[in-house]
């Protein structure tokens, strides 16, 4: 280790000893410091790790704490970093933090934004990618779906022996010859039948000869079997495969990843991607096929943060974060599977943290809400003018409909729902202002994960 | 109910950035109460354009990439839109959508994407920077002030026949320098307005179905659907 890097790293951790002991806090200023004092210290700092960085869109966080689990059932070292610390100086804080507390191989999986990626392998060298998807997210941030791959593919230029291990099912992951090594998984639990995605879906241009994609299968947005009906591009041999799905609700999902049953305490469809991508990463890892789905099998409260269940009274009240058009159409579908009736609040804000433009929420299939279920709706937040516009569009009747600007008054109005299960999907400002509520309530502790 | 509207969606498949389509969805909304029937047809790649057969036309914005394979594939509808427009066919187009009926636009390696030239601006592009926010205009005809969000790289320059959607009130508008926002010719509204732009502008919406009504249907009494009020959304 140079001189340079050690006089760095004691700094950093200093600062983390600091504000983590005396400040309760501090992800990203540690590694803020040791990078200021060596810009290279990534280097030293995984030198001896095997690194596994997730990237891509939507499922991020989920993919990369499965991964985490699954990984710890065979290798004691398995170093992450915490949730929304995605960003180059909070992956050195990462580093500068981890407890080695036994022997043998260290592995590092690490949450990567999309942007971040070249940043971090031009210092480390990593064993393998995984590559969720790419959706359109907060454009006035990244720009467009191309944009972001081409800012992952930078990242993935520099470590051309990575493992790709990467969606299957998503067009876009197969636009571009890379000399890595690939792994696709993706989904094969349909009969196959002609079909074509959703008009306002993203990414469906062939990339070799620029015609609209077709489909033999299709799970939602532009994920699926696809082909071009015009030239050879088709959705390439799949080494992972969910075969099929049993069971869907809101809380838990049962299918078979490669022929081994699997059960995910989590809904949605999305999860099941960020499951079969976990799975990859441990088959990848030597992990017999038993004990990665018995990793999944396992319930765990810690992991599925975002989507919280919060008993308020006698409501029980889970709490989605929705922050772009395909992650909310998949919570849409997902909370459809509820078989009882339910009650629904949407809450809108627009800060920059929640994307200052709603456009997006016209994007949400709304539409297919099974309103007849759903005998009260409400809106909230500061751009709850929106949000109730884009329901009465989609076709919310006009009795039990209300709208609160305050969501204080939200959770006063929650409290009365005519249903014992209650859905919220918020922004995720909207998110910390309704748990700031909530917990000034004493219904949940302050703060969140 | 006693009336039928047909849309074109142009490129609906590739053009759709932003909630756009939330604009076909508001016409129906409205459409409902003014007793008509919305049906809306996606015209993409390699398919004619039959303005026969068409009551209204909307088109939105897409990305860079895809843009430019619309450009090339519009070449080939650019008679018939042109026909359409000029035969007083109401259109809606959104910002790369708007780009395309004018002249040309400059794309992100400063290369030329021609538009069909159906109406004289122009769109170059700005180094580095996005207008990007809330907007407010205001027409000076109907005395309406729109709102919405803008977030565009193109500045565009009207030309000759073409007159502002609206005068900026705050925001950017077409380029940033002349106050204007958006055009209209003949029949065609413009604008960069996502939003989106009918979402909280229904007076527009509203005059959008009433002219492809009058169109469609010139003797019938439409002062019923005149009579609609349109409540405020924003």
């Amino acid at each position: 280790m140079s001189f340079k890097s050690s006089v760095a790293i004691a700094a950093g951790r200093a600062s983390y000893w600091f504000l983590h002991n005396f400040l309760h806090g501090g992800t990203a200023l540690p590694g803020k410091v040791t990078l200021a004092l060596d810009p290279e210290v990534l280097q030293t700092l995984s030198k001896n790790y095997d690194v596994v960085i997730i990237t891509g869109t939507n499922g991020k966080t989920l993919t990369t704490a499965l991964t985490v689990k699954v990984l710890r059932t065979k290798y004691a070292n398995v170093l992450t970093n915490p949730s929304g610390s995605n960003m180059k100086q909070g992956i050195v804080t990462a580093f500068l933090t981890a407890q080695r507390t036994k022997s043998g191989k260290p592995l590092a999986v690490l949450e990567t934004d999309e942007a971040n990626v070249a940043l971090i392998t031009r210092y480390v060298s990593p064993s393998a990618f995984v590559l969720t998807n790419i959706f359109r997210d907060q454009m006035d941030r990244y720009g467009e779906i191309y944009t972001t791959y081409d800012k992952i593919l930078a990242g993935i230029r520099l470590a051309p022996k990575a493992t790709i291990i990467a969606n299957g099912d998503a067009p876009i992951f197969n636009s571009k010859k890379l000399p890595n090594p690939i792994v696709y998984y993706g989904f094969n639990a349909g009969k196959d039948r002609e079909q074509m995605a959703a008009p306002n879906t993203d990414g469906l241009l062939c990339p070799n000869c620029q015609n609209i994609l077709h489909y033999y299968q299709l799970t939602y947005s532009n994920l699926g079997k696809y082909y071009c009906p015009n030239c050879d591009f088709k959705r390439p041999q799949l080494t992972h495969q969910v075969n099929t799905i049993k069971k869907q609700t809101p809380t838990s999902s049962t299918f078979e990843i490669d022929g081994h049953p699997t059960t995910l305490h989590i809904g949605g469809t999305y999860n099941i991607y960020n499951a079969l991508a976990a799975y990859s990463v441990g088959y990848h890892f030597d992990i017999e096929p038993e004990l990665i789905t018995q990793a999944l099998n396992s319930k765990d409260e810690k992991i599925f943060g975002r989507q919280e269940v919060i008993s308020i009274d006698d409501k029980e009240v889970t709490l989605i974060l929705v922050k772009n058009p395909v992650g909310l159409d998949q919570v849409l579908s997902m909370i459809k599977t509820d078989q009882a009736p339910f009650s629904l609040a949407v809450l809108l804000n627009a800060n920059y943290a929640d994307g200052i433009d709603t456009s997006w929420i016209w994007d949400g299939r709304f539409e297919e809400l099974p309103f007849e279920r759903i005998p009260s709706v409400l809106v909230g937040g500061e751009r709850y003018r929106d949000i109730a516009f884009r329901l009465k569009v989609a076709g919310v009747p006009a009795e039990h409909f209300e709208e609160h600007e305050n969501l204080n008054a939200v959770l006063e109005s929650i409290k009365k729902m005519p249903t014992k299960h209650v859905y919220v999907l918020a922004t995720y400002t909207a998110v910390l202002q309704l748990r700031k509520a909530m917990a000034s309530q004493d219904y949940i502790k302050e703060g969140m994960e | 109910m006693p009336y039928t509207l047909n849309i074109a969606h142009l490129y609906g498949d590739l053009m759709n950035t932003y909630g756009d389509i939330g604009n076909i969805l508001v016409l129906n909304y409205y459409a409902k109460q003014m007793n008509v029937t919305l049906t809306s047809e996606i015209v993409s790649l390699n398919q004619p354009f039959d303005p026969e057969k068409f009551d209204l036309a909307f088109f939105g914005g897409g990305q860079d990439y895809e843009q430019v394979i619309v450009s090339k594939d519009i070449q080939g509808k650019k008679k018939a839109l042109t026909d359409f427009i000029e035969d007083n066919g109401p259109v809606l187009a959104i910002c790369g959508g708007y780009q395309l009926l004018g002249q040309y636009y400059i794309g992100a390696q400063g290369e030329r994407i021609e538009g069909i030239n159906a109406l004289p601006h122009y769109t170059k592009s700005q180094d580095n920077n996005r207008f990007i926010g809330d907007i407010i205009i205001k027409n000076a005809e109907t005395n309406q002030t729109y709102h919405g969000f803008e977030n565009h790289n193109g500045v565009t320059f009207l030309g000759e026949g073409e007159r502002p959607l609206g005068t900026v009130v705050s925001g950017h508008g077409n380029n940033g320098q002349d106050k204007s926002e958006g055009a209209i010719y003949k029949n065609v509204f413009c604008s960069y307005f996502h939003g989106p732009i009918l979402a909280r502008n229904g007076e527009l919406a509203k005059r959008l179905l009433l002219i492809a009504l009058k169109r469609k249907y010139p003797d019938a009494d439409l002062s019923a659907q005149e009579k609609l009020r349109i409540k405020p959304t924003y």
